[in-house]
């Protein structure tokens, strides 16, 4: 099963914290978006290994766009 | 023996009561997944426990007599975990538990009832609605609340001296919505809806063609209108919540919630709670784990947690005692507080401030979410409203700044002026009018960098805690640590109290929506 992470708020990709194929635990950070001058991290919401990652640095993303794709 | 046999028909007619409106609307009920009335009575109170009013209750209209068996509401009361409640639920076998003059006589009789006793009120809704044709004609309509000039309001106010819970278990419409709006505590179970008119009623009036779901569903209230207070998985799952809640809340306004044993492991992460807050001043970080290290293991009740989600607001224990938690989640808009969380933040305090729970305040924000879409929501009245109600809260207060603390954004958490009887911070507080680094843009942003830089780094340092202790402006500086054992100390202290913390419930008759 392919669980998608989406962006909780529109803004900026400042870090991306996982690479394709690492294992990840709920809570885990996955990436970090920029938006009213915090960081805020988006965290796993589920057991399981990265299958894609949506995103590049610097990228403007909106509410709900998909960050990573966990499988 | 003229008594015998009246006896015996009076029995034949009770059990004829315990059969709902007949087999084929007990089917078609549990078809949906969903229990009847009866079924749901016994589910949620300790067994045997119910004492019925009202079983040989039915319609008035002639003719009707035998169709409406406790014309379609059971009332009565019963316990739950040994407490003392008051029930009343809809029983949608019969006529779709819509509302008549008996049906509404003895919801009415009861309310009185429930709030001469202050005893804890549980409405498990389902249905609803007029009933046609009997509310009809001007002396169907004028008789329809049929008790006096006075008699209709108790579907609308709640009195805030004992808790009033509202479960939403099927298709609810007009009443079911009233006791939803004026209770403390609503819980809607997945699949069922709310709305002030139903779907079809609404294609026959206006021809719009919305759905009872799309209406009503159990997102449209947790995620936007902000009624309900939980959601629930299921019916099972809905008496579970409604117990928890009762757990946490105390039987009446004039007693303290109980206290409980305090769960193993209590505490045992409050050494690593420096971990959960970044080094970073500007980074983000779960409020819930926070809250999660001081309180008891597993204590947390969210309320409205999918709304307003910039703001948390949870009944937890701190030491076995109930302490209502208003805290920041930097992890939602950095913590910026919008106007559904102020609404929520309000209401939070009017259910605190009713039922003797003391409050504690978390501080990491850096002001409101402002804008037009804010300024359209009228986020001044929001704000004016959350101050307002904070002013007349009469149980302790307690305020800790753990990060940001900025301008309004401090006075509305209950921060330094604002009423709290406790205030203290963590090393890690910022406290000043702006966030120190849009103030320095404002106000330096021009001079050339080096100098910029310098001034910026000063304003900084200036948001730290220390200066304001040294004034008493803030009572103490504590080892984020110590967090739990600094608030045991006070709740002890609290508890010592004339009174040990019972409110003057000052805004036990502010609205419980706004």
């Amino acid at each position: 099963m392919r669980i998608e992470i989406a962006a909780p708020m529109p803004g900026t990709v400042a870090e991306i914290l996982v690479d394709i194929g690492d294992k990840v635990e709920i809570d885990d950070e996955l990436v970090v978006i920029e938006a009213m001058k915090m960081e805020i991290p988006v965290c796993s919401t589920t057991k399981g290994t990265i299958y894609d990652i949506r995103v590049k640095l610097k990228d403007k993303i909106e509410t709900d766009q998909v960050l990573v794709v966990l499988e | 023996m003229a008594l015998k046999k009246f006896i015996e028909e009076l029995q034949g007619k009770k059990e004829q009561a315990l059969l709902l409106g007949g087999p084929h609307k007990i089917e078609s009920q549990h078809a949906k997944g969903r229990s009847t009335a009866r079924e749901r009575i016994d589910r949620l109170l300790d067994p045997g426990s119910f004492t019925e009013l009202g079983m040989l209750a039915c319609s008035d209209m002639p003719g009707m007599e035998d169709k409406t068996p406790a014309d379609g509401i059971i009332i009565g009361f019963g316990t739950v975990n040994g407490q003392r409640i008051g029930i009343t639920a809809s029983d949608f076998t019969v006529l779709a538990a819509t509302l008549s003059r008996v049906h509404g006589k003895k919801m009415h009789d009861f309310k009185q009832l429930i709030n001469q006793y202050s005893l804890p009120n549980v409405f498990l809704g389902d249905g609803g609605g007029g009933r046609v044709p009997d509310g009809q004609g001007s002396i169907g309509m004028t008789s329809s609340a049929m008790m006096g000039t006075r008699s209709i309001f108790h579907m609308y106010t709640n009195l805030r001296r004992a808790p009033m819970i509202t479960a939403i278990m099927g298709n609810c419409f007009g009443v079911p919505m009233w006791q939803a709006c004026a209770a403390d505590f609503v819980v809607q179970v997945k699949g069922s809806t709310l709305s002030v008119s139903g779907a079809r009623a609404l294609q026959k009036i206006i021809a719009a063609n919305y759905s009872d779901e799309e209406m009503g569903g159990w997102q449209i209230h947790a995620e936007h209108t902000g009624i309900t207070d939980r959601t629930a998985e299921d019916e099972e799952d809905c008496f579970r919540i409604i117990r928890e809640f009762l757990d946490y809340m105390p039987p009446n306004n004039r007693e303290l919630p109980s206290k409980h044993p305090v769960p193993e492991n209590s505490g045992r992460n409050m050494d690593k709670i420096l971990n959960i807050l970044p080094e970073k001043r500007t980074r983000a970080y779960n409020m819930y784990k926070i809250i999660q290290s001081i309180v008891d293991s597993g204590t947390i009740f969210d309320l409205k947690p999918l709304f307003g989600k910039t703001i948390i607001t949870c009944l937890t224990r701190i030491h076995g005692r109930t302490v209502g938690i208003v805290a920041n989640q930097p992890m939602v808009n950095g913590g910026a507080m919008g106007t559904d969380a102020l609404e929520k933040m309000t209401g939070f305090l009017c259910l605190c401030d009713s039922y003797n729970i003391p409050l504690l305040f978390l501080h990491d924000s850096p002001g409101f979410l402002v804008g037009k879409e804010a300024e359209l929501k009228k986020v001044g009245a929001k704000v004016t409203n959350a101050m307002d109600a904070l002013s007349q809260v009469t149980v302790p207060k307690i305020s800790i700044i753990i990060r940001k603390s900025y301008g309004q954004g401090m006075f509305s958490l209950c921060g330094p002026s604002a009423g709290p009887d406790f205030l203290v911070a963590w090393p890690s507080a910022e406290i000043s009018f702006l966030d120190p680094v849009v103030a320095a843009d404002v106000a330096y942003g021009s001079l050339p960098d080096e100098e910029y830089q310098k001034l910026k780094n000063q304003m900084i340092q200036k948001a730290s805690p220390g200066p304001a202790a040294g004034r008493f402006f803030l009572q103490d500086i504590i080892d984020p640590r110590e967090t739990r054992n600094y608030l045991i100390n006070i709740l002890d202290i609290i508890a010592d109290c004339e009174g040990g913390g019972v409110g003057k419930h000052l805004l036990a008759n502010w609205p419980k929506q706004f």
